[in-house]
């Protein structure tokens, strides 16, 4: 009996950590373009305006159905971002300020409607604030095949434009003169993060979700010049805080994962910032004082 | 569209303009635009004469403020022209609605008789330097094969001879020793020299160029000219936004002096007059006046 108890932890453990993998792979890779863009914050609109989205999906079917409940945050996080983009164009209202305005608009939104259902006392809602902070323990296998085939999907897309994609974020200008609608890539690529952040909201939930994004790429982008080994190394560095994050919460209890993930994240981060070649700050000190030393050198020597 | 061979991988533009025979939806309405011109006698006498750029009463706002106002220019084919004026004068903005990227309230754009849209592959582009983020992380040989993109089209990955073509116009900016260099460990000058080597890999017919002599260094201007004045020498048209009002008669032989309106333009030795450049440079009074810039 007890052996049976150990063997389905473990079992779970596996699934959640291969959602975490999955998940941190997707919002890795994908979060490296939100980063070159100087648009990180953009990822932390999206994840709290998919939040409303959630609510509504499960007040309009009944059901919990991940399928179901990703399909509404997607709608309003794309709805939310494509708002955002319009007040950019049409209004003078600048860039962050629109950001802070429909970021807090949905947010509070979806934390009303979440109050009503649960006020409804709907034996079916329990668990729908995991999309909070994240409950990765709550992934079934269901979920992974969701985030998989999904996720698996947004990478696809992403490989097949990557030429389109890069000239984008490199060079917006140019790609526009030899003819590339740069607002159907805009779009395209605002819907791959879309993709990745919805699917990250039960595992880490909304509030901390855009750290999935930015932080593996910021990590990655120290220790590379090229952007596709940026990109590969921001879906490993997603993938090791996402598998790491999860095994750290579900074994000391009610700790939840988004969290936990987060803060995985944040240290790969921290060690990439201080210990990189090139970028990394040791490295910048050492070459500094060699660059002192030989400076001091020549100089004496005259 | 062939490359041709070795030293002589620029087609002349004979060449290149036929190649896209562009049987589009435009083609109908090009003699009503023609008959349109030469009906209010804008054209006059030089309707049949083919221009490669022709714009003609561009007017472009930004949220009601008038930036380019009711401009019109004529290039010839085979100039090289610099675009001068004050800050604010609208020279940057005029290169990007002759693109297309910004949208005029009034006015169209001619290239070699047709819409910029159906005459991209002949028309090439150096951005403004500062434009990019230079710590995008990719190497030079990269950005310089991005010039291949348009022609290369929908999801068609670059190959060896992109590569090549890239490396050729490396080696004529002088900067085949930094293929492999990160973009952000060049000089001003020498991210000038990639995005110039990247327009050379578009091979195109007509340049449009914002400020390549901005923040470069004596050398590497010397060099940008002389290889501005070898495009203009193989047929090309080359219009360049330009600072530097010593250096036009030098450098260029037809100006366009810019201040929102069209000043003047025309051969250097015609439009580059004190009186001209007074107008386009003293103040907004001289802009008030109107009539006397029809020179």
């Amino acid at each position: 009996m007890e052996d049976l108890g150990i063997f389905n932890h473990f079992y779970t453990l596996i699934i959640v950590s291969a959602g975490a993998a999955l998940l941190g792979t997707v919002s890795g890779a994908l979060g490296s373009y939100a980063v070159l863009r100087r648009q990180s914050l953009l990822g932390d609109a999206i994840s709290h305006a998919a939040l409303p989205g959630i609510a509504i999906a499960f007040l309009l079917t009944g059901s919990k159905t991940p399928l179901i409940l990703v399909l509404g945050a997607a709608i309003a996080g794309w709805l939310g971002t494509l708002l955002i983009m319009s007040i950019v164009r049409l209004t003078r209202i600048k860039y962050d300020s629109v950001l802070a305005i429909v970021l807090s608009t949905f947010f509070g939104f979806g934390l009303v409607l979440h109050t009503l259902i649960q006020r409804t006392g709907n034996a079916n809602q329990a668990g729908l604030d995991t999309f909070l902070f994240g409950q990765a323990a709550t992934m079934l296998e269901s979920d992974v095949l969701t985030i998989g085939i999904l996720g698996g999907i947004a990478l696809i897309v992403m490989l097949i434009f990557w030429k389109e994609l890069k000239l984008l974020v490199f060079d917006e200008g140019f790609a526009a003169s030899i003819g590339f609608p740069i607002r159907t890539l805009d779009i395209l690529l605002t819907s791959l993060l879309v993709v990745a952040i919805v699917l990250g909201l039960q595992a880490v939930g909304a509030v901390l979700m855009s750290a999935m994004l930015v932080a593996p790429a910021v990590a990655a982008r120290q220790w590379t010049d090229r952007l596709r080994l940026m990109v590969f190394l921001a879906a490993c560095f997603g993938a090791l805080a996402g598998v790491s994050g999860t095994i750290i919460s579900s074994t000391a209890s009610r700790i939840p994962t988004g969290p936990t993930i987060v803060l995985c994240a944040t240290a790969v981060v921290g060690f990439s910032i201080v210990f990189a070649p090139n970028r990394g700050l040791v490295w910048d000190r050492i070459r500094h004082q060699r660059n002192r030393r030989n400076l001091k050198m020549e100089t004496s020597r005259n | 569209m062939s490359y041709g061979t070795s030293n002589e991988w620029f087609p002349y533009y004979e060449q290149a303009f036929s190649a896209g025979t562009f049987s589009y939806r435009t083609g109908n309405e090009l003699p009503d635009y023609e008959q349109a011109f030469s009906d209010n006698g804008v054209l006059g006498m030089q309707a049949s004469e083919q221009k490669a750029i022709q714009v003609t009463d561009l007017t472009v706002a930004y949220q009601d403020k008038p930036v380019l106002w009711d401009i019109d220019l004529d290039v010839p084919p085979g100039v090289l022209l610099a675009i001068v004026g004050p800050n604010g004068a609208g020279k940057t903005t005029l290169v990007k609605a002759i693109l297309g990227l910004v949208r005029p309230a009034a006015g169209n754009v001619l290239i070699y008789d047709k819409p910029y849209e159906a005459q991209r592959r002949i028309v090439g582009y150096v951005p403004q330097r500062g434009s990019v983020d230079w710590d995008f992380p990719t190497s030079v040989l990269d950005v310089v094969t991005m010039g291949c993109y348009g022609a290369l089209g929908w999801i068609r990955r670059p190959g060896r001879r992109e590569r090549e073509l890239a490396m050729q116009a490396l080696e004529k900016v002088g900067m085949e020793a930094y293929t492999t260099r990160q973009i952000s460990q060049l000089s001003g000058g020498q991210q000038q020299r990639v995005f110039l080597a990247r327009a050379l890999v578009q091979d195109a017919t007509v340049y449009l160029m914002d400020e390549p002599f901005q923040g470069v260094d004596a050398t590497t201007e010397r060099a940008i000219v002389t290889l501005l004045q070898e495009l203009r020498a193989d047929g090309k048209t080359v219009v360049v936004v330009h600072h530097d009002l010593q250096t036009v008669t030098d450098y260029f032989d037809w100006v366009m002096l810019l201040n929102i309106r069209r000043i003047a333009s025309g051969p250097v030795d015609e439009a580059f007059t004190s009186d001209n450049l007074r107008e386009t440079y003293g103040g907004r009074l001289g802009f008030m006046k109107t009539d006397k810039s029809d020179v």
